[in-house]
């Protein structure tokens, strides 16, 4: 579990440290390195000027493609004030391939498996390359409020949702409460 | 008929644009030059039907060359002044002022002075008249209808000036979703949405046909093309993005050519270049500034040379390549090295006359020394 969330001087100082290695490093392929990261340096740019509300993120230490993300669980959740660390990780050939979101946070979520991979449709099938964190944390998000039953990588918890959703959002507050602060 | 012979120049103007430019006797230079400036005209498709008559008039070259100044100078004060409005308003009014004194010489009546609101319907009226008296009444009110629209239009960009929209908000709405810089050769989807060239053919190419943006379909002819307009809007508005993004991707594409199939004779040829480097440093006699500045000169010419050489190079040894044996690599190594040290020496010789005769002055130094030093040896030995 990580003891703090990445504040926006900590994600800038890191993000310069990360362009510089970036460039000396060989990956398989010059262009994408390029492009990957000058994208990724300009999403976390963004991402500090201006956040999406209740979510923050930023590269872990020295390197660009391995970041943080904090979001908070959205009032009127059971989620509430619950605070889940995730893990992202970009890909090289990063806007046209989905980053690896992982919920390092344990979480009482149908589209959450047990060992936090997300099942989002825009992290896997359905990723655009106009995406960026942003709008994924977005995802993450509204994800909270409203969760895709229909698909779930946990269908108990999907069905009690349905059934029982009461229950549902008594374990899930539990949980929060257990894990999440 | 009158645009038959123009066809050609102005294929990518619009035939509104085109009448009248013909009306107004603009030359081909500039409609060139206007053609590089706004494809912001806003469209007015019944006016042009209802002028079409106007069109069977031949217009003659514009007699006056100050009025042709006038015109030619007219497009350029505005690609210089997209952005400051102000400016431009100011450029107009000279003109204007121009364009009166030298219409006012020609006694215009009153709705040509209404047309003085846009000097290039102004100068349609003035032509016009000479040629066909009868219907110049017509012509008038058309024209003077026409300009009056102008000027609204004018006017209303002028106003729409004050709302212009900042910068920032115009480098968001021009950059590309893929890339989240300025859009660089930006091709148009089908379904309306821009991006880099390059962006959306790797986009296509890795995520599936289709637009990033709205997950629309799109086929692979039209990700190719370039959106001319947008394109040139981008470099009018920024053009150092544009600027740095061509550097990069020139030096992009000659690192891609140094790193194709050899890559360590390149590699090689690197590190003997830059010995080639170090033993003409310590060459150089002189130090300061100025040498610097030759030293630098001398290293950006001789950088010209090696990329001018760099393609036949690397086809020598690609086709060298198949030759199983490495003694003929290394020959060849040591052959281009060679080449390469001739090569720096004769290009700076060539063209460094002063290091030249800092060289031969050098020489003759210690040629002085070393007949000094034998005639000393010389003397001490009979001494002796």
């Amino acid at each position: 579990m990580y003891s703090g969330a990445p504040s926006g001087g900590i994600a800038i100082g890191g993000g310069g440290g990360g362009r510089g290695r970036g460039g000396g490093r060989t990956w398989p392929s010059t262009t994408s390195v390029s492009t990957s990261g000058k994208r990724i340096q300009k999403e976390m740019t963004e991402l500090s000027s201006e956040a999406p509300p209740d979510c923050a993120a930023g590269p872990k230490g020295d390197n660009l493609y391995h970041w943080v993300a904090t979001l908070f669980g959205p009032p009127g959740t059971p989620y509430k004030g619950g605070i889940f660390f995730l893990d992202i990780t970009f890909p090289f050939d990063y806007p046209f391939k989905p980053p690896k979101v992982v919920f390092k946070t344990r979480i009482y979520h149908c589209n959450v498996d047990p060992s936090g991979n997300v099942s989002l449709d825009i992290l896997t099938e359905n990723w655009s390359p106009a995406l960026t964190i942003s709008k994924v944390l977005l995802a993450l998000r509204s994800m909270f409020t409203n969760p895709e039953t229909y698909k779930p990588v946990v269908p108990g918890i999907a069905h009690l949702y349905l059934g029982d959703k009461a229950k549902h959002d008594e374990i899930a507050a539990q949980w929060t409460l257990r894990f999440a602060r | 008929m009158v645009n038959d012979g123009d066809d050609k120049v102005e294929g990518l103007l619009s035939p509104k644009f085109r009448s009248v430019a013909a009306m107004a006797g603009w030359d081909e230079e500039a409609l060139l030059m206007a053609s590089l400036v706004v494809e912001d005209t806003p469209d007015r498709l019944p006016k042009q039907k209802k002028r079409s008559d106007l069109l069977h008039f031949k217009t003659p070259p514009t007699n006056s060359r100050r009025k042709r100044r006038a015109q030619k100078r007219n497009p350029a004060s505005i690609t210089a002044t997209v952005l400051d409005l102000d400016e431009e308003d100011t450029a107009k009014q000279e003109s204007e002022k121009k364009e009166a004194e030298s219409t006012s010489i020609e006694k215009l009546d009153k709705k040509g002075d209404e047309a003085l609101e846009e000097q290039g319907c102004s100068v349609v009226t003035s032509s016009t008249k000479k040629i066909e008296p009868k219907s110049i009444e017509k012509a008038d009110i058309k024209v003077a209808e026409a300009s009056e629209e102008r000027g609204c239009s004018v006017s209303s960009s002028s106003s729409s000036a004050a709302a212009f929209p900042s910068i920032d908000r115009l480098r968001e709405e021009l950059s590309c979703a893929i890339c989240l810089e300025i859009c660089f050769e930006p091709s148009t989807t089908p379904c309306g949405h821009s991006f880099c060239k390059k962006c959306l053919r790797s986009a296509a190419d890795k995520c599936g046909k289709k637009c990033p943006k709205c997950r629309q379909l799109i086929s692979n002819g039209r990700s190719c093309t370039v959106n001319t307009v947008l394109w040139n809007t981008i470099q009018l508005l920024f053009p150092e993005e544009v600027e740095t993004r061509k550097a990069a991707a020139d030096l992009s594409s000659r690192e891609a050519k140094r790193q194709s199939p050899v890559r360590d004779v390149a590699t090689h040829s690197n590190i003997t270049s830059s010995r080639t480097t170090r033993v003409l440093l310590l060459n150089s006699p002189e130090s300061g500034p100025s040498s610097q500045e030759r030293r630098n000169s001398r290293a950006m010419r001789r950088q010209s040379a090696r990329a001018s050489v760099m393609p036949r190079r690397n086809r020598d040894i690609s086709t060298r390549r198949e030759l199983p044996s490495q003694d003929g690599d290394a020959a060849l190594a040591l052959r281009m090295q060679r080449e390469e040290f001739m090569e720096s020496f004769r290009t700076r010789s060539s063209a460094d006359e002063q290091y030249r005769s800092s060289l031969a002055l050098a020489r003759a130094n210690l040629r002085a020394m070393a007949s000094r030093a034998i005639n000393i040896r010389v003397r001490g030995g009979r001494g002796s």
